[in-house]
């Protein structure tokens, strides 16, 4: 190495370390910490501090109250991505075949995206409303007991998430609809590719990477929601809504276990980055084939 | 931790910080002294609060009250004051609590104790149910504010359209539902509403069965669930009202308000709520204006005569206060029987003194007012343990699958039982 090079590395390194330092002290300090705050007994409000090693890990493994929001957290986030993503794709096509009043949908469709997760769950929470709710009233004497019926609710859940969210799905989509050259369609037609073919052998293909991204971000805001079940149904009926956030929350907050409650943290943080790993490793993939 | 949770101890962390700055400003010698005063603001015509508290202003002189709100619902107030008195935040002065908290932060040392300041008899003017609550370990830790007590509404004209009189017992308000709607033949018309959502609300009313039945969540030595059956017998009933149609399905998703607004707009027989839904059905523009009276909850035909379930506010000072007999003093003028008389007029609180359940003046504002002193004083509270919360949040699930019928109640009970149980040997 030239004495120039080992200096271009110093300065490299000088100019990386304030990041390294800022990422260390707000994400590798706390995460540390909440580890370590696991593998304790530790209620401080009741001057209870020990180590108890892995007590409270072998505790959840058989704590059905776990498993159930280890289930309901995972057939939220399937149930949830999968129509954002089949919805988000049909609305982007929809408002990209749209002549006019493009700019009214795509409008329309930021208002529900911008709006905070707990006004958004406020609203279904009238529209769920079991005698003046819109929904019930609609369906007139074949109401439904949305959000107290235990197989209902967590539907009326997952239909409140994608409400939301879906329009993140759909203007990613639309943005990268107007980026695929007109030439490219008209090649099409003059090969002889009805609708049906320029869909799926052009469109969806093209949409793939970004469609991934969207599905990455979206799956791991799924994994962590909290807002929505909270405010609908606290977790309620028979606990069929409690995901493991709603969970943590109880035990950290409510409860003022953070022992415990950080072991439940630790599993919902290993979750993320397992599925984060999974999905960059995909797109990994994606970017050598093509 | 997700998002959100992150975000919202963010901005905790922030108004812990500033209520610090806050706070130290009065902390000096010889300067004027501010205390801080945390609540929940108070619905009503008139918040008589800030009147109040320039009345306190005014006695003491060089004395500054700055009354900050809390944040909107209990679990988020309960949160707030966790981080920040656990953060050892010396933010604040007098703190509203929930009779439920009291225990807990008392035995974190977040409380004075204020059993050696407080005169002899000082105590006596107040409900015993709030005076319980107030206490623990022998020793007293805030002054009773507002007060709760669970009631049974019941429409007085269905009722005297039947010639029948409240019900004493749940079986008699069964029979009663059915022959109303038997008359009635309105398919709008619900017969018994109340609180069976997942949330407190649902425990206090399963609490309420309970104590009819002959059961308890908690005994005096700490057992959980001292008569089992008893209490998988009162779970099987409530869950009975539901399939039976005497409850609406809907029940299981109901909190106060929603069930209080199914009464109000006539589509209900009987109701299970606090006192402060009178006065809204007796507004101007109720659907049943004139038609609603109360009873006290029933019990059960071979059990023990209903209780209501007590609730409300409690003031308590922070161990962290820097002038704890100035707050004291502050406490003590808003639990007093002008302040207290002040709020029944101009919130739809009760008070926690007895006396002003006759006072001509609350009682020609609120003429309900004697009728509900004598279930005040039958009222009971729920478990006095610092550990309510635990309690609270491990039973909740529970009590909710037994009453969506997801878990026959037996096994609802063991369960909620065996959780407790491990929970509370590490605590104890």
């Amino acid at each position: 190495m030239t004495g120039r090079e080992a200096a271009a590395r110093r300065r490299a390194l000088v100019c990386v370390a304030p990041t390294v330092v800022a990422l260390g002290a707000l994400t590798v300090y706390p995460g540390v910490w909440v580890l370590w705050l696991s593998l304790q007994r530790r209620i401080p409000i009741f001057d209870i501090s020990r180590f108890a090693g892995f007590e409270n890990y072998a505790f959840l493994a058989v704590d059905p109250r776990f498993w159930s929001a280890a289930r309901t957290t995972a057939v939220f986030t399937l149930g949830s991505v999968a129509l954002e993503v089949v919805l988000g794709v049909a609305a982007a096509l929809a408002i990209r075949a749209q002549e006019r009043g493009r700019r009214v949908a795509l409008s329309l469709l930021l208002l529900a995206w911008a709006m905070p997760a707990v006004v958004g769950a406020k609203l279904f929470e009238w529209l769920y409303h079991p005698a003046a709710g819109l929904i019930n009233v609609a369906l007139g004497r074949h109401a439904v007991n949305w959000l107290g019926d235990p197989s209902v609710a967590l539907p009326a859940v997952i239909l409140a998430d994608v409400w939301r969210t879906m329009p993140f799905v759909a203007i990613l989509c639309y943005a990268r609809l107007l980026a695929i050259p007109a030439d490219v369609y008209e090649a099409a037609q003059v090969d002889g590719a009805g609708r049906i073919a320029t869909l799926t052998r052009i469109t969806l293909p093209l949409l793939g990477r970004i469609l991934l991204l969207a599905v990455l971000f979206r799956t791991l805001d799924a994994l962590r929601a909290f807002d929505i079940m909270f405010v609908l149904t606290g977790g309620g009926p028979a606990g069929t809504t409690e995901t493991l956030t709603v969970y943590a929350y109880r035990a950290l907050f409510q409860t003022l276990q953070l022992g415990f409650g950080s072991a439940v943290s630790v599993v919902v943080f290993a979750l993320v980055m397992a599925v984060a790993w999974a999905y960059l490793r995909l797109l990994r993939v994606g970017t050598v084939a093509a | 931790m997700t998002v959100g949770l992150r975000r919202s101890a963010w901005a905790l962390a922030l108004a812990a910080w500033l209520l610090t700055l806050g706070g130290c400003g009065g902390g000096r010698e010889g300067g004027p002294v501010t205390l801080v005063f945390k609540y929940a603001r108070i619905l009503g015509n008139a918040d008589p609060l800030p009147g109040l508290l320039r009345e306190f202003e005014r006695a003491h002189p060089g004395v500054r009250v700055k009354g900050e709100a809390l944040p909107w619902t209990s679990d988020d107030q309960h949160q707030f004051y966790v981080i920040n008195l656990e953060g050892r935040s010396p933010g604040f002065d007098v703190m509203m609590l929930d009779c439920i908290w009291v225990p807990e932060f008392a035995r974190a040392g977040w409380l004075t104790d204020l059993t050696g300041r407080l005169q002899p008899d000082e105590l006596a003017p107040f409900f015993p149910s709030a005076v319980a609550s107030a206490t623990y370990d022998g020793r007293v830790w805030a002054l009773p504010w507002n007060f709760n007590v669970g009631l049974l509404y019941y429409r007085a004209d269905l009722l005297a359209r039947y010639g029948l009189r409240p019900p004493e017992t749940y079986e008699e308000l069964v029979e009663q539902v059915r022959r109303i709607r038997a008359g009635e033949r309105d398919p709008k018309l619900d017969g018994y509403v109340w609180q069976g959502k997942q949330y407190e609300g649902l425990v206090v009313n399963v609490l309420e069965a309970f104590w009819a039945n002959g059961a308890r969540l908690l005994a005096d030595d700490g057992t959980v669930f001292p008569e089992p059956a008893r209490a998988a017998d009162a779970l099987k009933f409530l869950r009975g009202l539901i399939e039976t149609g005497v409850s609406p399905a809907w029940t299981t998703a109901a909190d106060e308000e929603l069930s209080r607004r199914a009464f109000g707009d006539g589509h209900a027989i009987f109701l299970r709520n606090w006192p402060y839904a009178m006065d809204l059905f007796e507004s101007s523009g109720s659907a049943v204006r004139g038609k609603v009276a109360f009873a006290p909850l029933p019990g059960r035909a071979r059990g023990e005569p209903g209780a209501g379930s007590t609730g409300g506010a409690h003031l308590g000072v922070s161990s962290r206060s820097l002038h704890p007999d100035l707050a004291l003093a502050l406490a003590r003028h808003l639990t007093s029987e002008r302040a207290q008389r002040a709020i029944a007029l101009g919130a739809a609180l009760s008070p926690t003194r007895q006396t002003l359940y006759r006072d001509p003046e609350v009682v020609r504002e609120r003429p309900a007012m004697p009728r509900l002193l004598a279930l005040a004083l039958a009222g009971r509270p729920r478990p006095v343990t610092p550990y309510y919360l635990l309690l609270s949040a491990t039973v909740q699930p529970e009590f909710s699958a037994a009453l969506v019928g997801v878990k026959p109640p037996e096994r609802a009970i063991a369960d909620a039982g065996a959780r407790l149980a491990y929970f509370l040997r590490a605590v104890r």
